[in-house]
């Protein structure tokens, strides 16, 4: 990537006191992301290999390309976007979220690497990166992202970020979601759902950043600010469409996708504290894909079924005498 | 499925699987999304599994125009096994297929039918047609079981389509196929401190998975890192390196693609390994030392839980003195007897840890990876009525039996026979067997089906599990729908009268059982071998039930007995029994087990074994299915109340329930942990330690719900909601 000018950094620091928060949610926030933390080695992505032998060329192909646009989104919103945000935070908890934020699209970043390695051969990992290196809607779709990161709003930043892990990711989210339903690649889901429960946080926190900020501005630009949201989700909700049915076009989901992207456009906006744009009847998604999102850890998994997406990091506390009293 | 011929297929025509429509997964969804109305949408669970047989499942049916050419092809396709048939004249086994079809079964739920047809059914060699119904799966169970007996066979159709009994998945997969593999549910083998005893356990891992269920293994007995090999200090690697190539085995291993393999490993708490054993499982464990699939148990005497109560350090043994000095394997010690001797012994190699921080490390990775399982060893071996020692577990926690070492020759052959541990399964609906016109009955049939497994089994491949199944024929009679039977009835899990009911359950179905087993000592004249050494030979077994009255508490169970018609066993009735076993004795070392049943209580309706739901509207992912939705059994939108899930229960209740059953189970019973994220590890070492005083013997999986993060769940999801 090429140099974007000087290099911004917060001004000052002040020491990080947890014990004095001026905004709880950080602290909230912190808490869910800290507990949340995995890392791909966890998923035995190694017993789809069968399954995945069982999908037709064409289901491969779409489901390799998927996972590149994955790739590529995470990579920015891991070094660029939740970077950028970092100096427009309010609060040094706020800080402390967004480098959890950006080193955990890092992990994701690397999670489809990892299930790429698992799966499929050199040359195609080779050739879908080309593709997504190649598709126009994907590079459409980074360099809007990417040119607003680098712009010089940080709640236009902050809109660009929700939209990326509100919406963005959802047409790649769509394929394993599909896939575990019809058990096919359900560890690779089982993954994923660890991501999506990432990213369902990540894009909560960053939108509700957004109506902090906000409404310490002026009306005037508060109206602004609210037409170039809808703006930027009509701009990108046609790119998507488009690359949508490239993806998916082929395997005839490209409508069921779509109703998937308008829901979740839907969800990008609640984050940032408007209403919906698409009316109901518009986002009435496969319920099947809609049922597995819950980023709750409450699934029911057997030992001979993997890992589950449902562990989380617990908090140690030592026992007391009184625990032992028997 | 291993291919051999692809045979012809008459009028097939193939189907597109696959459409964005709203079809039948789409449809069972919505019973995880809460409708219009905001309530549960039960009717569209029925849409769905409607859905599924028009557009699945009889399309992909072959269809046969006469019971006779059905059985004619299979048989000479090499889809049935010709032998189960011809014990039977021809007339009788259509009459048989007759009285399984007359009896109208259907599947309750979208899940139970897609799990059955997904899993158990058989099908093509391609796998691409079904061939068989439920009633045929069950008719040639029934066949299969009964060998050659009629009535057997009769009986076992009967309790098996009206839903009382079920046998356990690689019976109730297995039986009456050509291609199959073995009808047992579960192996353990213990492994001794030598290099034969090791590779003899991994062949073994390796040959018990390509065969049936799952194998559990011991590893208390292996020497640990940094100890002496040929005398030579620090040569050992302990026990991690072995449990790697276990890991390696049950991944290669699978069941004819049905499953994979599955194991588990058990340590002693008082091994010097027991730290790095844990570590293993830790979320950022380096790749060389990281279980992933492997699942991990620990075996905790009474003297860890003394140690910690002082807040004391707690010693680890090296195994390899241990050995030395007193002349037995590790696990075959009473660690908790031999305590302070070994602690003042100087020929024994010791470290130490703080027994405290020992808890909270099993708690902090019951966090991580809802591992490891628990072992109460002390109580385990008090409440065992057979002579010898259990050193360990199974890979469900509920198989509790006595083993003893092998011996092996350099090129691996046997020296001698130890005895290893295998166990049938099979599991009883709660509900449905209080229902049944004759319990005594029912118990009976269940006693005999599994019996016969153990008779029919021949492990040749692991000569030691082959010969405790010729002395013991152990059995284990399982339990589901406890929470099902208790909503239906409106009585709360947990309650006063929830623990009364399932104590006075348990109670009798332990009195029909061993009932059951004295009549097949009797009938073959012979009880199961070292019946002479046990507490039934010497009726120290029964001195609970003789010596004191054991009744309904409450007036709701003694109602709910009599309206069932079930008699409880009186004293006179356990005194009879008594006099009858100590002559004749009974024909199965072990016999009951409740398993924590997955799969099978689907296809049954059933909520899983004794536990309560995990959640009104079950989330259920397995590699096979996919993530499906089950409703609990019995609940509709006017009885939500009585479905509260095992999170809201809480730990106690649970426990308690356990407890009650437990005192009447001889081995053990599988009892999953339920906590909502917010709790720290010091909660969860609370009910470890209320577990272990009341009485229980194992601890099965931790299970954590995390809700989502106000705001981020998804809209209307019945899961998401409390």
């Amino acid at each position: 990537m090429a140099p974007t000018g000087k290099l911004k950094l917060i001004d000052r620091v002040t020491a990080i006191n947890w014990n004095r928060l001026q905004d709880e949610k950080d602290l909230e926030v912190w808490d869910r992301l800290v507990g949340n933390f995995w890392l791909p080695e966890k998923v035995p992505v190694s017993n789809d290999i069968q399954s995945w032998h069982t999908l037709s060329e064409a289901e491969r192909l779409m489901t390799t390309r998927v996972f590149t646009g994955l790739t590529l989104l995470d990579t920015i919103q891991g070094t660029v976007g939740a970077v950028s945000l970092i100096p427009d935070a309010l609060t040094p908890h706020e800080e402390a979220v967004y480098t959890n934020i950006a080193f955990m699209e890092s992990v994701h970043a690397k999670s489809y690497s990892s299930i790429f390695s698992t799966l499929i051969s050199t040359r195609e990992i080779d050739e879908a990166f080309a593709w997504s290196e190649e598709n126009p809607h994907l590079q459409r779709k980074a360099e809007i992202v990417l040119d607003y990161y680098r712009g010089d709003d940080p709640l236009k930043r902050k809109v660009a970020s929700t939209m990326l892990e509100s919406f963005l990711f959802y047409s790649g989210f769509y394929a394993p979601m599909y896939w575990s339903s019809r058990a096919k690649l359900t560890n690779t889901a089982d993954l994923i759902r660890l991501i999506i429960r990432d990213e369902a946080v990540h894009g909560y926190y960053i939108g509700y950043k957004y109506q902090k900020g906000l409404a310490q501005v002026s009306q005037t630009e508060q109206d602004e600010l609210k037409a170039y949201t809808f703006e930027l989700l009509f701009e990108l909700y046609e790119n998507e469409v488009a690359y949508t049915d490239a993806l998916y076009g082929e395997l005839g989901l490209t409508e069921d996708v779509k109703a998937f992207l308008r829901y979740n456009a839907n969800k990008a906006l609640m984050n940032l504290g408007y209403e919906a744009l698409f009316p109901k009847e518009d986002t009435a998604v496969n319920p099947a894909i809609l049922a597995a999102l819950s980023p709750n850890a409450d699934e029911n998994h057997d030992f001979f079924s993997g890992s589950g997406s449902s562990y989380v990091i617990g908090k140690a506390v030592a026992t007391e005498d009184d625990d032992w009293d028997f | 499925m291993s291919a051999t011929t692809t045979p012809e297929v008459p009028g097939a025509t193939p189907v597109p699987l696959q459409g964005v429509q709203l079809d039948y997964h789409a449809l069972n969804a919505m019973l995880n999304l809460y409708g219009p109305d905001g309530k549960i949408q039960f009717d569209k669970d029925r849409e769905a599994t409607t859905a599924y047989f028009e557009q699945h499942v009889v399309p992909n049916t072959i269809q046969f125009e006469t019971l006779d050419a059905k059985l004619d092809y299979l048989v000479e396709n090499k889809y049935y096994d010709p032998t189960v048939l011809e014990k039977y004249s021809r007339a009788f086994v259509k009459e048989l297929f007759r009285l399984a079809y007359s009896k109208d079964f259907q599947f309750e739920s979208f899940l139970g039918a897609f799990k059955y047809y997904t899993s158990y059914t058989l099908k093509t060699f391609d796998g691409k047609k079904y061939l068989e119904r439920f009633e045929d799966r069950v008719s040639m169970v029934a066949l299969g079981l009964a060998d050659g007996d009629e009535q057997v066979a009769r009986d076992v159709v009967e309790e098996v389509v009206s839903g009382r009994f079920q046998p356990a998945t690689p019976t109730f997969l297995n039986v009456g196929k050509a291609q199959r593999g073995e009808p047992v549910s579960c192996f353990l083998l213990r492994i001794e401190d030598n290099m034969e005893s090791i590779a003899r356990g991994i062949n073994s891992a390796l040959q018990l998975s390509k065969r049936g269920g799952g194998v559990a293994l011991l590893l208390s007995n292996i020497r640990e890192h940094g100890a002496p090999i040929k005398h030579i200090q620090n040569q050992s690697s302990g026990v991690i390196p072995v449990m790697k190539l276990l890991e390696d085995s049950f991944s290669y291993a699978n069941q004819l693609g049905a499953r994979q393999g599955a194991g588990a490993v058990y340590l002693h708490a008082h091994h010097p390994d027991i730290m790095r054993f844990l570590d293993t499982k830790r979320e950022n464990a380096d790749e060389k030392i990281r279980i992933k699939t492997l699942s991990l148990g620990v075996v905790i005497p009474d003297i860890t839980f003394e140690l910690a109560k002082t807040n004391a350090d707690m010693h680890l043994f090296s195994p390899y003195d241990v050995e030395r000095v007193y002349g037995k394997p590790f696990a075959d010690v009473s660690i908790s007897e031999k305590y302070d001797e070994l602690v003042a012994d100087d020929r024994i190699t010791k470290t130490t840890i703080k027994a405290r921080d020992f808890f909270q490390t099993i708690a902090e990775l019951q966090f991580e990876s809802g591992y490891p399982y628990v072992m109460f060893e002390d109580t385990v071996n008090r409440a065992n009525p057979i002579k010898g020692r259990i050193t360990h577990s199974n890979l469900c926690s509920e198989i509790l039996q006595v083993s003893t070492p092998s011996t092996f020759n350099e090129d691996l052959s046997y020296d001698h026979v130890g005895r290893d541990i295998s166990c049938n399964l099979g599991s009883l609906n709660i509900a449905r067997t209080m229902d049944s016109p004759d319990f005594a009955k029912t118990i009976d049939t269940a006693i005999r089906a599994l019996t016969a497994v153990s008779d029919q089994t021949d492990i040749e491949s692991v000569p030691s599990i082959r010969r405790a199944n010729d002395l013991g024929h152990a059995i284990g009679l399982g339990q589901m729908n406890l929470h099902g039977y208790l909503a239906r009835e409106r009585i709360y899990y947990g309650s006063a009268e929830g623990i009364d009911f399932t104590n006075l359950y348990f109670y009798t179905v332990a009195y029909h059982a061993i009932a059951a087993s004295n009549r097949l000592a009797i009938e073959r004249g012979k009880a199961f071998g070292g019946f002479e050494d046990s507490k039934y030979a010497t009726g120290e077994y029964f001195d609970k039930y003789t010596d004191g009255e054991w009744k309904p508490a409450t007036e709701r169970v003694a109602q709910l007995f009599a309206a069932a018609g079930v008699a409880i066993p009186t004293q006179d009735d356990w005194r009879a029994l008594k006099v009858s076993v100590m002559e004749h004795g009974i024909y199965n070392q072990n016999l009951q087990a409740v398993p924590p049943t997955g799969s099978i209580s689907y296809i049954n309706n059933s909520t899983s074994s004794i536990h309560p739901v995990a959640a009104k509207i079950e989330i259920r992912k397995e590699g096979k299915l996919g993530r499906v939705y089950y409703p609990a059994p019995y609940m509709t939108n006017d009885n939500l109340d009585y479905y509260q899930d095992a999170y809201e229960i809480g730990y106690e209740k649970i426990i308690d329930t356990y407890a009650a059953a437990t005192q009447h189970v001889d081995q053990g019973l599988s009892l999953t942990l339920f906590f909502p994220d917010t709790v720290t590890t010091r909660d969860v070492n609370r009910a470890q330690i209320y577990a272990w005083r009341k009485g229980i013997k194992t601890l099965y999986y931790i299970r954590l719900r995390q809700m989502a993060l106000e705001g981020t769940e998804v809209e209307n999801c019945v899961s998401c909601m409390l």
